[in-house]
């Protein structure tokens, strides 16, 4: 086993060293001169371009270590065990999650003028309001998700699909499902309130009513749902299997599904709904911080990156002008008519101690009703 | 000291399936290795500490070490501690759980769950363990156990999808109950307590089937006989002999279902119905989706071992009991 | 070999019938998963409309999947064979034998089974920091071997408990020490129970996912891999994956079989 695992290292080693000599002896020599050629990655399958990842270390002489993830909570989990001396240097982490990861320490300020490829970005993106905290940025937009109502349109009309009220209404009883956490904030919005709760940070007593009614909907209408699932695999499993007609998901997973040739189409609803954004982000205390920034600033070079990852990963690239290397029913997958997108905002960190202290034992009533 | 008498038996071990008779006799002759016997048996008292010795060390360090962290972890008021703030001791995260109802539904579900599903796997490997035990010749009995076995080397996650594929609403049992006429629209088994007692029991029937079919394997053929000689029909002779002489098996196979069941999480989780939420989703809940109630976390999760002990403890001794009252 | 009992020819099929449908129960899934390794779409599922070999192809071709499986194949053998040797040796300790802290010791042992996974890697992860363990290959091999532990008690202790008395007393009659005693009378006799709860804990091992995760460093194990590949759906490509790991430790299973009944005839001509 020891041989094995000898060998595949050296086989990368060599073969990196090998197309760097080819490529670029000054790039290998500044490479060299910051010491151990690394960069240690967390992040989910397909966010790390195969072919980017070959070209970067053949040019910089650096390896990429990408470690797969599989959900938000687990990096937390596993760099809260690691730190103060993690072993990685870039993670991925939701924008509206960056506070937590913050308040513990476990994330550095990103430093902009270090990345020279930084205005690639649609500002959309980067200057947005979740994305500066402490007057600080925090991580490098790279793709944009979204919650959005999905239908089999065999099953569903477009209409119909047009309203939140839908997914709970009596005529698709037991074919519908959500992600019950995601729906507090989307249930919240369609009662006509702050699915963020920023606008009741001042008034606990009233964000706790604003809860308990989201709650209440949401048990009063348990017998009309068919799952509360967890992950995109379960949606996309429940769409082929025809359990469900029509379902809340994020984009990414049900744009996958599109374009396999799926009968499915997902729309913005009118009464709202939120996004959020994956960023790249550099530990606190990471052991290979240039290499880190030298990474970040190749991977937001140039925007067919950004189209390979929205092709791989299903989710909406953020940089400019992605969009002109995808194929017609990619677009199709990855955007929205305009008078939707009007109807989306961006979920937002500040009051999230204060949501979340009211959202997750309501989550769990939901459940137990 | 201990760790010697490891390697020894470990080498030893190999030697009685290949050596020749002889070689136990010039080891036991052996010089060193007299004395080294000598030494190891000079005093039962001397004896049963070498035994004991490296298990208790393994139990302490391997087994307790980790689960001291975890009770510690369930006891102090945040964790992971941020720098500069001091840890307090508390029993808020254990009042948590006792101070509200919601968590009290999926807790008992699971050990509802749990029991019940256990005692589905027993009734439903029983039969096929004993048919391998007995039926089978001999010659072939580890072939159709390993045919048994086969399907268990596939990833839960991996095996819970084609239960997905199965049941689903055009999963391959509505195809062909559709097929043959017998419904027009699919009957929707997703998602309810029936798939998940299917996903189950599929991942449980291992370990239920190995201490059956161990039990059963080495029941005297020779009693069955005596019994049916007088004339015992075949349930009288399963109830009266079979049965009590695989109590054993029985009450091992249970045990490991039991436990195994209370801590099944991806499962419920993919197969089960917004009903059906088990308590381990509650517990990774404050590991995961609220990403920073570790303590809360671990303090469930000490409260959930606690009960799983005590019920364990009861069953073994009501089997203890069951098999003390058939031998008087 | 030839004393079964006469059972009532009924009965017999009642039984047969049992075990064939158990049989189906349990292959059922399985054929559904080889299938659908074959469907032409990036998800599984029926209607299948057209067929390909690429997934398959791919798993051929793909050396990190290869190699990922040669990964978790080494952490099951090895932390099977620390489990084994530990397991046995605290079920000796433990059957029939009365001593003072028995019940705690019974307790201790079974104690890493009935910790739910997530707590019990995470456990794990603290206290290998605070030893100074390494994530990587040993601190998996550490955490399977651990956990795996009370499933070889458990079986064996109840093999144990069933070992005839007079035979252990006819060879201490004859001279033998208590180690040659267990060697030569025990040993071989829990032999079926040490081989049962090996075959357990290379499953426990090898299907391993939390503990896995949070004690590994970046190589994946399979079923790591399979997580994180999961995330952009349950293609069939896991299928392939799965299909082929099964047909090749399928393989080995039944080479074992094979060699240990040349093994057994042989000692016994």
């Amino acid at each position: 086993m020891t041989k094995l695992l000898m060998n595949r290292r050296r086989f990368i080693g060599t073969t990196a060293l090998a197309g760097a000599a080819v490529a670029s002896p000054a790039y290998l020599r500044r490479a060299a001169a910051q010491g151990s050629g690394e960069v240690n990655i967390w992040t989910y399958n397909d966010f790390v371009p195969e072919a980017f990842k070959e070209q970067f270390e053949a040019e910089t002489g650096i390896k990429v270590n990408v470690r797969l993830v599989d959900d938000q909570g687990k990096q937390f989990n596993l760099l809260a065990a690691e730190q103060p001396n993690p072993t990685v240097d870039i993670m991925t982490v939701a924008g509206h999650r960056f506070l937590q990861f913050i308040d513990s320490e476990l994330l550095a300020p990103l430093d902009t003028s270090r990345l020279s490829n930084w205005g690639n970005i649609n500002p959309t993106f980067s200057e947005s309001d979740w994305a500066t905290i402490n007057g600080e940025k925090w991580g490098a937009p790279i793709l944009s998700g979204m919650e959005v109502l999905s239908y089999n349109t065999e099953l569903v009309s477009e209409e119909e699909a047009l309203t939140w009220d839908t997914l709970f209404s009596e005529k698709y009883k037991g074919q519908t499902a959500y992600i019950i956490q995601d729906m507090m904030s989307i249930v919240m919005l369609k009662l006509g309130y702050d699915g963020n709760m920023v606008a009741y940070m001042d008034d606990p007593e009233k964000a706790a009513a604003i809860v308990e009614e989201a709650k209440q909907f949401l048990i009063d209408h348990k017998p009309l749902v068919r799952k509360y699932y967890e992950s995109g695999a379960e949606f996309q499993q429940m769409m082929v299997n025809q359990d469900i007609a029509l379902g809340h998901s994020w984009n990414g997973p049900a744009a996958a599904l599109i374009n396999d040739g799926f009968p499915l189409a997902m729309t913005i609803p009118r009464e709202g709904s939120y996004g959020f954004v994956y960023t790249y982000n550099i530990a606190n205390n990471a052991p290979n911080v240039d290499n880190a920034y030298t990474f970040l600033d190749a991977i937001l070079a140039s925007p067919e990156i950004g189209a390979s990852m929205t092709k791989a990963s299903g989710f909406i690239s953020t940089y400019k002008d992605a969009s002109n290397y995808l194929t017609d029913l990619e677009k199709k997958s990855t955007s929205f008519p305009e008078e939707q997108l009007a109807n989306l905002q961006f979920f937002r960190a500040e009051a999230n101690e204060m949501k979340y202290s009211l959202v997750d034992p309501a989550v769990e009533a939901v459940k137990a009703a | 000291m201990t760790y010697d008498a490891s390697v020894r038996k470990d080498s030893d071990g190999h030697a009685v399936a290949s050596g020749p008779r002889p070689f136990w006799g010039r080891v036991a002759n052996w010089g060193p290795y007299r004395a080294f016997a000598v030494f190891l048996t000079a005093s039962p008292r001397r004896q049963f500490f070498i035994l004991a010795a490296f298990p208790i060390l393994w139990l302490l360090t391997q087994h307790l070490g980790p689960m001291l962290q975890m009770l510690r972890v369930s006891l102090i008021d945040a964790y992971p501690v941020a720098p500069g703030t001091p840890q307090e001791f508390t029993l808020d995260n254990y009042m948590r759980f006792f101070g509200d109802s919601i968590f009290w539904m999926p807790f008992f579900r699971t050990l509802t769950f749990a029991a019940v599903f256990t005692f589905c796997t027993l009734i439903i490997t029983y039969p096929v363990a004993y048919f391998l035990a007995r039926h089978v010749s001999r010659k072939n009995q580890m072939l159709f156990l390993l045919l048994l076995l086969i399907p268990f080397w596939v990833g839960e996650i991996v095996r819970t999808y084609a239960i997905m594929i199965l049941l689903g609403n055009t999963g391959a049992v509505n195809l062909v109950l559709k097929w043959f006429g017998l419904i027009d629209r699919p009957i929707p088994f997703m998602y309810t307590s029936f798939s998940m007692g299917v996903g189950i029991v599929y991942l449980t029937a291992l370990y239920m089937l190995l201490p059956l079919y161990s039990a059963l394997e080495k029941l005297p053929q020779s009693m069955n006989e005596a019994a049916a000689d007088l004339g015992a029909g075949a349930w009288t002779r399963f109830r009266r002999i079979s049965l009590p002489l695989t109590i054993e098996g029985i009450s091992s196979g249970c045990t490991l279902v039991f436990l195994i069941s209370t801590g099944f999480y991806a499962t419920p989780v993919l197969l089960g119905g917004p009903s059906t939420t088990v308590f381990a989703e509650t517990i990774a809940g404050f590991f995961h989706v609220a990403g920073d109630e570790w303590p809360t976390g671990a303090a469930f999760a000490v409260i959930m071992f606690a009960a799983a002990l005590v019920i364990t403890g009861v069953f073994q001794k009501l089997m203890y009991m069951l098999r003390k009252g058939d031998t008087r | 070999m030839n004393n079964r009992v006469e059972l009532n020819r009924g009965n017999r099929i009642f039984l047969a019938c049992i075990y064939w449908a158990f049989v189906l129960y349990v292959f059922v899934p399985l054929i559904l998963m080889i299938i659908m390794g074959f469907k032409d779409s990036k998800f599984i599922g029926f209607p299948i409309r057209s067929w390909t070999l690429d997934w398959y192809k791919g798993v051929f071709s793909d050396a990190e999947v290869l190699y990922t499986f040669g990964y978790s194949v080494a952490i099951a053998i090895l932390s099977t064979l620390i489990s084994v040797i530990v397991g046995t040796w605290i079920a000796v300790l433990l059957e029939g034998r009365k001593f003072w802290g028995r019940a705690v010791t019974f307790a201790l042992m079974v104690l890493p089974a009935l910790v739910p996974g997530i707590i019990s890697a995470i456990a794990f992860r603290i206290y290998a920091r605070w030893l100074g363990i390494e994530p990587g290959m040993g601190a998996i091999v550490w955490a399977h071997a651990v956990h795996n532990v009370p499933f070889v008690c458990l079986v064996v202790m109840a093999r144990l408990s069933t070992l005839p008395k007079s035979q252990i007393e006819a060879a201490r009659d004859l001279g033998a020490d208590p180690l040659i005693a267990f060697m030569r009378i025990t040993l071989p006799y829990l032999v079926p129970a040490i081989l049962g709860s090996s075959i357990f804990c290379l499953l426990l091992s090898f299907d391993d996912f939390v503990r896995s995760f949070f004690l590994g460093g970046y190589e994946p194990t399979l079923p790591v891999l399979i997580f994180a590949m999961l995330r952009s759906g349950m293609s069939p490509e896991i299928n392939a994956i799965a299909t082929v790991a099964l047909v090749l430790t399928a393989a080995v299973g039944i080479w074992a079989e094979r060699f240990t009944r040349r093994t057994n005839k042989e000692s016994q001509a």
